[in-house]
């Protein structure tokens, strides 16, 4: 008899229990209402991408020495090169570059490479098209700027978590003036 | 007391006076509130699908429907037209009898509950002397239609999802019906007015909420898992399966269902509002305030009030047990199907069933609180 009212306890402090805790779990969902939604409402808003962003590769042709160093460091030897060995001068002259960012992981390693440093990564990450092929950017294509966030009246610009004040991740009621947890790049020139 | 305003009185006496027979008064007044209230119904699943969309986003930390009319308010109108211009497909080997009649059975017996529904005390349809007993007695169709549409649709996920569905309504009708009758026995009686009249009075204090805590939460769970809201919808488990018995079903078809499922949660959420909080009772007994302010009974600007305070109040309790529901959806995860009629079977039953012998005996030993 004991041993059955026994059960019957346990058994109502289990049911209390999990009571406790779908109501701690209510708590939390409550809790959430009040808070500001993190959505940033793309094509009105938009974040600033960070300096260490890997997006759209830029390309200057004019520096391009046709190493190609950028193919053999690529995971699927993804840029071509199409040059042609100019005697006059005894140097590879570049006709074409073209990398095709349909297929691009964005690893970054070309950029890592390239001895003459002439790819670079931009903050360009709408990279939506019709037709895949379009997305196989020629030299020209590799040679534009992104347009910037900043400068589209069309768009509130947002910082992104690393221009933020420390501990602060949710850019909408930042201050323009708050300070960012890291050293801004010419600050780190100052130091060295 | 007064018995406050009663329009279907007072519209057959004005009828009656153009020289029409009270019958044909009475015939011309009928179809009025069933129109009224099956606009009410589908508005209220309107705004019911619009809260889902809005709290669910709130909980998440996104905004939710923003740029379809002001606060996404045109969104379920946009979902319904949706619907209604989809092609009705009725798959080749399925019964097309039973195919088409499934989704009407699901829906017409939610419809017909809000007959009870009452507002006011003279703002419902029909004060039926069996009241919720009719309620309980017509949601008891819907797993009919469940397991027809999943067996028509010649699928065999659409058939378990049918069983699955037609299981879990019927396990758990009977808690749900026991813990009504735990109320009904505290109110000597089945209909909805009555069980509202028997709790008003002493404003928030005298709501059933106090004297049936354990059959609220029962009955709140059984119908939940009646809705097939979250934590019990393993039928048609968005995220994880196909939709169950809905599998096959598009057009105006699944629409049915769609709106079948919400109308049934505004319903269950009326008759929780009704049978525990107190109906269209203000949580301070307007009686008090009325006598305090030296304001008389058949004062007609306090008649008016006091109905459309009525209304306010049952419809704000409903969607606050709905917009509850909308937050359960997001805290509680799905439970297995075992695991929903283990909760069913052995412990929703047994529960309420002692809750039920409980309040007998309550009844008998305090019949000035629990009446008797």
């Amino acid at each position: 008899m004991l041993k059955f009212l026994k059960q019957v306890v346990d058994y109502a402090k289990e049911v209390t229990q999990s009571a406790v805790y779908i109501g701690q779990g209510l708590a939390v969902t409550f809790d959430h209402m009040q808070r500001r939604p993190i959505t940033v409402q793309y094509p009105y808003e938009k974040l600033i991408p960070g300096e260490r962003f890997r997006g759209r590769i830029h390309f200057e042709f004019d520096k391009c020495i046709a190493c190609e160093v950028c193919v053999r460091v690529c995971p699927i030897n993804l840029p071509v090169v199409d040059w042609e060995f100019d005697k006059a001068t005894k140097k590879k002259k570049l006709n074409h570059y073209s990398i095709d960012f349909g297929v691009c992981i964005f690893c970054g390693n070309c950029v890592e490479y390239c001895p003459t440093n002439c790819l670079s990564m931009t903050e360009e990450y709408e990279l939506s098209a019709y037709d895949r092929h379009e997305l196989n950017y020629d030299s020209v294509a590799l040679g534009r700027l992104p347009y910037k966030v900043t400068n589209d009246p069309m768009v509130t610009p947002l910082r992104e978590l690393v221009y933020l004040p420390k501990g602060v991740l949710e850019p909408h009621d930042v201050p323009q003036d708050a300070p960012r947890t890291s050293s801004r790049p010419e600050d780190l020139v100052e130091q060295a | 007391m007064n018995a406050g305003i009663d329009l279907q009185g007072t519209f057959i006496q004005s009828v009656t006076d153009l020289g029409i027979p009270a019958g044909a008064a009475k015939a011309i007044w009928m179809p009025l509130p069933m129109v009224l209230m099956l606009i009410g119904a589908t508005v209220g699943v309107l705004v019911a699908t619009w809260l889902e969309r809005k709290i669910s986003a709130a909980v998440q930390q996104r905004i939710g429907p923003e740029y379809q009319g002001p606060f996404g308010l045109l969104v379920p109108v946009a979902d319904g037209l949706k619907l209604i211009f989809k092609e009705d497909i009725v798959p080749e080997a399925a019964d097309s009898l039973l195919f088409t009649l499934g989704p009407i059975i699901v829906v017409i017996p939610v419809f017909l509950s809000f007959l009870i529904v009452p507002f006011g005390q003279h703002i419902l349809i029909a004060d039926v002397g069996t009241g919720v007993f009719l309620w309980i007695a017509l949601s008891s169709i819907q797993p009919i239609g469940l397991l027809m549409s999943g067996y028509a649709s010649n699928n065999k996920y659409s058939l378990l999802g049918g069983l699955r569905a037609a299981a879990q309504s019927i396990s758990y009708e009977i808690p749900l019906a026991l813990s009504v009758l735990a109320v009904v026995l505290m109110s000597n009686s089945l209909s909805t007015v009555d069980i509202v009249n028997q709790q008003s009075g002493y404003g928030i204090l005298g709501w059933n909420l106090w004297r049936q805590p354990v059959g609220f939460i029962i009955f709140w769970i059984a119908a939940l898992a009646e809705c097939e809201r979250l934590p019990f919808d393993l039928p048609e488990a968005e995220e994880e399966l196909v939709a169950g018995y809905q599998t096959e079903y598009s057009g105006m078809k699944f629409g049915l269902f769609y709106l079948g499922s919400y109308v049934n949660l505004v319903l269950s959420a009326l008759l929780v509002a009704i049978l525990y909080l107190g109906g269209w009772d203000f949580p301070i007994p307007l009686n008090l305030i009325a006598s305090v302010l030296g304001i008389s009974d058949t004062n007609p600007i306090l008649q008016v009030v006091t109905a459309s305070l009525g209304i306010t109040m049952t419809v704000l309790k409903a969607y606050l047990l709905v917009f509850f529901a909308i937050l359960v959806r997001w805290t509680v995860p799905r439970v297995r199907i075992d695991q929903l009629l283990d909760l069913g079977w052995k412990f929703l039953l047994p529960v309420s069933l002692v809750n039920l012998l409980i309040t007998a005996a309550l009844k008998i030993a305090f019949p000035f609180a629990f009446g008797g």
